[in-house]
């Protein structure tokens, strides 16, 4: 039975073996480099996009935008679990974006993460002169992102995308 | 009067379009602005909000998602504190616990069959210690103790991983791996940790573990720290094992299945808290239909059951192989320390990096590996068959006498164990006055002292944890034979047994 959105909560005496040890797969994106480095990371898109011959600056802004928000949704929201286990599955369902400094929202990082594609969405339409076409694909590519940024949908599955199976107790 | 009105908000605003000026990149933005309207106000609307909804993303507080603590005020904080008081740092004892305390025999010198207590300075016949086969007295054994710890010294300073592997501890694996005839095996340090460290280096969250419901407290918080689904079924019980495991394979059809779920039975070979064996060939029947995998714990089979000592698989005659862990421990029979894991390559090899107690702990000591390795040799010599047929012996010897007495001792072990846990029946308790646990503590401590100062007979009762044990099992005596005691020995010690027990109910009449 598919259901359209699921929502799970964290049980206290699960959760202590989440917080007993630093999630090293999270905690780099609070170092400082890693922002200046998301920052690298678009103009290096920009200029790859501009090097292909015979592209307009329309192009290669929305382009931008697009994989920047493609590219981010699918490393923090679409990828689940970490890569090494030592507790014993605890983070087996949870996205990227959910286990970033434990759980907690509105820190710096997620404020950070957040107003990137904001402000990368509002460059592009500027410099695609307010055209409808690009207008429409940077703002549904970054609405999409934004949502699953939301406080509201930690820990919230819709579709059965990466839906959790019935027993994992977390 | 309209002029100076006019005057003032003329000024003002250019004073503001000034400032405005004399800040650095206001052209830039200024240029936006203009450009951005475009004459399309919706679009204008969308990336206003968009504009605004970064600025109060950027503006709020932190909190946490799932903060369920109640918050307080500083009134109620202050006034909290101040009618705080603290509690003594040592509890003062309840009776249980200071006749625990009191009752508890202290052994003077070395441990074996008949040793030396603090309390009365008399040698008592131990049938309280693990020692089956009596090899904490054999006198090869010590010998060869003695020539490693010439050899080696004493410690072995450091985890297996972090150059504390000796070349004893490698042939003490192959041994183990030989003697079994499974593919390897891997030594821990401490025999009770062990099951506990196998258990969680391969069930996780998400995965399934169904246990007997009798088995000992290492298991139980084995399955704990391992945070897996855990199901039990009743002490040895195959028909409720095959309820369980059906329930568990129509639920499964339901939802949707994770990639990986493993799937386990924890079962003990000679149970600890009950003396009896579990049905080998009947769990690796149902192991088969419904594909799960086995963990056996041998901690007090192997080396006392079977013709020569091999454990479970040998009773039964089912190939080592077929199992796929057969976890044990050389701290009971083999009178060294530490315990094993024994299976394929592979199992054994993954431990080396997940197995929590073989990671963090240091490894253990050369003498008692080298006592080990020669005690399973032992095993497969006619000496060590001869003793392990008078272990039979004795227990049966013992099982007899005791089963004389039915009507006021409950026996729940079985014919062959070398454990037996000895209670007073239901029945025969409500008649004489003993409601509570406690009381029925202070009964069977009394056979104990009873025997220990009239007949020279040490035994024990069965503790437990009793806050955190699942399934909590009766208060018992449990006697633990032992191979190397005469017939007659044995027969006296289990009638001083018998006539204490009918003593202890008819006082309380």
């Amino acid at each position: 039975m598919t259901k359209l959105a699921s929502v799970y909560k964290t049980d206290y005496v699960q959760s202590l073996d989440q917080h007993s040890q630093t999630n090293l797969n999270s905690s780099w994106v609070n170092f400082k480099g890693a922002w200046m480095t998301n920052l690298i990371l678009i103009a290096f898109l920009k200029f790859a996009f501009n090097i292909i011959p015979g592209i307009t600056p329309e192009v290669s802004w929305t382009l931008t935008t697009l994989v920047y928000n493609v590219g981010s949704y699918i490393m923090f929201h679409a990828v689940t679990g970490v890569p090494f286990e030592f507790t014993q599955g605890a983070y087996d369902g949870i996205t990227l974006w959910e286990q970033i400094d434990g759980g907690i929202q509105f820190t710096a990082t997620r404020k950070y993460l957040t107003t990137v594609p904001v402000v990368l969405f509002l460059l592009s339409t500027h410099y695609t002169h307010y055209a409808p076409f690009a207008f429409i694909i940077n703002f549904t590519a970054t609405v999409i992102n934004l949502i699953a940024k939301l406080p509201a949908m930690h820990q919230v599955r819709l579709f059965d995308i990466n839906q959790k199976v019935g027993g994992t107790t977390d | 009067m309209d002029n100076p009105v006019l005057y003032a908000i003329n000024s003002t605003f250019s004073t503001i379009a000034q400032s405005i000026q004399a800040v650095p990149g206001s052209g830039i933005a200024v240029n936006y602005i203009k450009n951005s309207y475009q004459n399309d106000p919706f679009r204008v609307v969308l990336e206003l909000g968009l504009a605004i909804y970064a600025v109060k993303y950027m503006l709020s507080k932190k909190y946490r998602i799932d903060q369920n603590d109640v918050q307080l005020t500083e009134k109620e904080i202050d006034e909290l504190i101040a009618e705080w008081q603290p509690e003594p740092l040592v509890q003062t004892l309840s009776d249980i616990q200071r006749m625990e305390l009191e009752k508890t025999q202290v052994i003077i010198g070395a441990q074996g069959p008949k040793p030396k207590v603090q309390s009365s300075g008399k040698n008592l016949l131990n049938l309280a210690s693990t020692n089956y086969l009596g090899y904490i007295t054999n006198e090869d054994l010590k010998q060869t103790a003695i020539e490693t710890l010439h050899k080696y010294g004493v410690g072995s300073c450091g985890p297996p991983g972090f150059y504390g592997t000796l070349d004893v501890h490698i042939e003490l694996e192959k041994n183990i791996a030989r003697y079994l005839g499974t593919e390897s095996a891997i030594i821990y340090a401490q025999g009770f940790s062990t099951i506990a460290s196998v258990i969680s280096a391969f069930a996780k969250r998400g995965d399934i573990i169904v246990v007997d419901d009798g088995s000992n407290f290492a298991i139980q918080k084995g399955t704990q720290i391992s945070r897996s689904n855990i199901k039990w079924f009743k002490h040895n019980d195959m028909a409720d094992l095959e309820r369980v495991l059906e329930s568990i394979r129509v639920e499964s059809l339901a939802h949707k299945k994770r990639p990986l779920t493993r799937r386990f039975i924890v079962t003990e070979g000679l149970f600890q808290n009950y003396g009896d064996i579990a049905p080998l060939n009947k769990i690796m029947e149902l192991k088969h239909k419904y594909k799960y995998r086995v963990i056996l714990d041998e901690s007090n089979s192997f080396g006392v059951l079977g013709k020569t000592g091999r454990g479970l698989t040998e009773l039964f005659n089912v190939p080592a192989k077929d199992v796929d862990m057969i976890v044990g421990s050389m701290a009971n029979t083999l009178s060294a320390a530490g315990g094993f894991c024994a299976g394929p390559k592979e199992v054994v090899d993954h431990q080396r990096l997940s197995g929590q107690a073989f990671v963090f702990s240091a490894s253990i000591p050369a003498m008692l590996t080298v006592c080990a390795s020669e005690a399973i040799n032992i095993l497969s010599t006619p000496q060590g068959e001869k003793l392990l047929q008078s272990l039979q012996d004795n227990a049966a010897t013992f099982r007899a006498v005791i089963l004389g007495a039915s009507q006021w001792i409950e026996l729940s072990s079985v014919a062959g164990s070398p454990i037996l846990h000895l209670r007073f029946p239901q029945a025969a308790l409500t008649t004489a006055g003993v409601h509570t646990r406690d009381e029925e503590k202070m009964l069977l401590q009394e056979i104990v002292d009873e025997v220990a100062i009239k007949d020279g007979v040490l035994i024990t009762r069965a503790k437990y944890v009793d806050r955190q044990e699942m399934h909590l099992p009766r208060v018992s005596i449990r006697v633990s034979i032992c191979a190397t005691h005469t017939k007659k020995e044995v027969e006296k010690a289990a009638q001083a047994v018998k006539t204490a027990f009918g003593k202890a109910l008819s006082r309380r009449k």
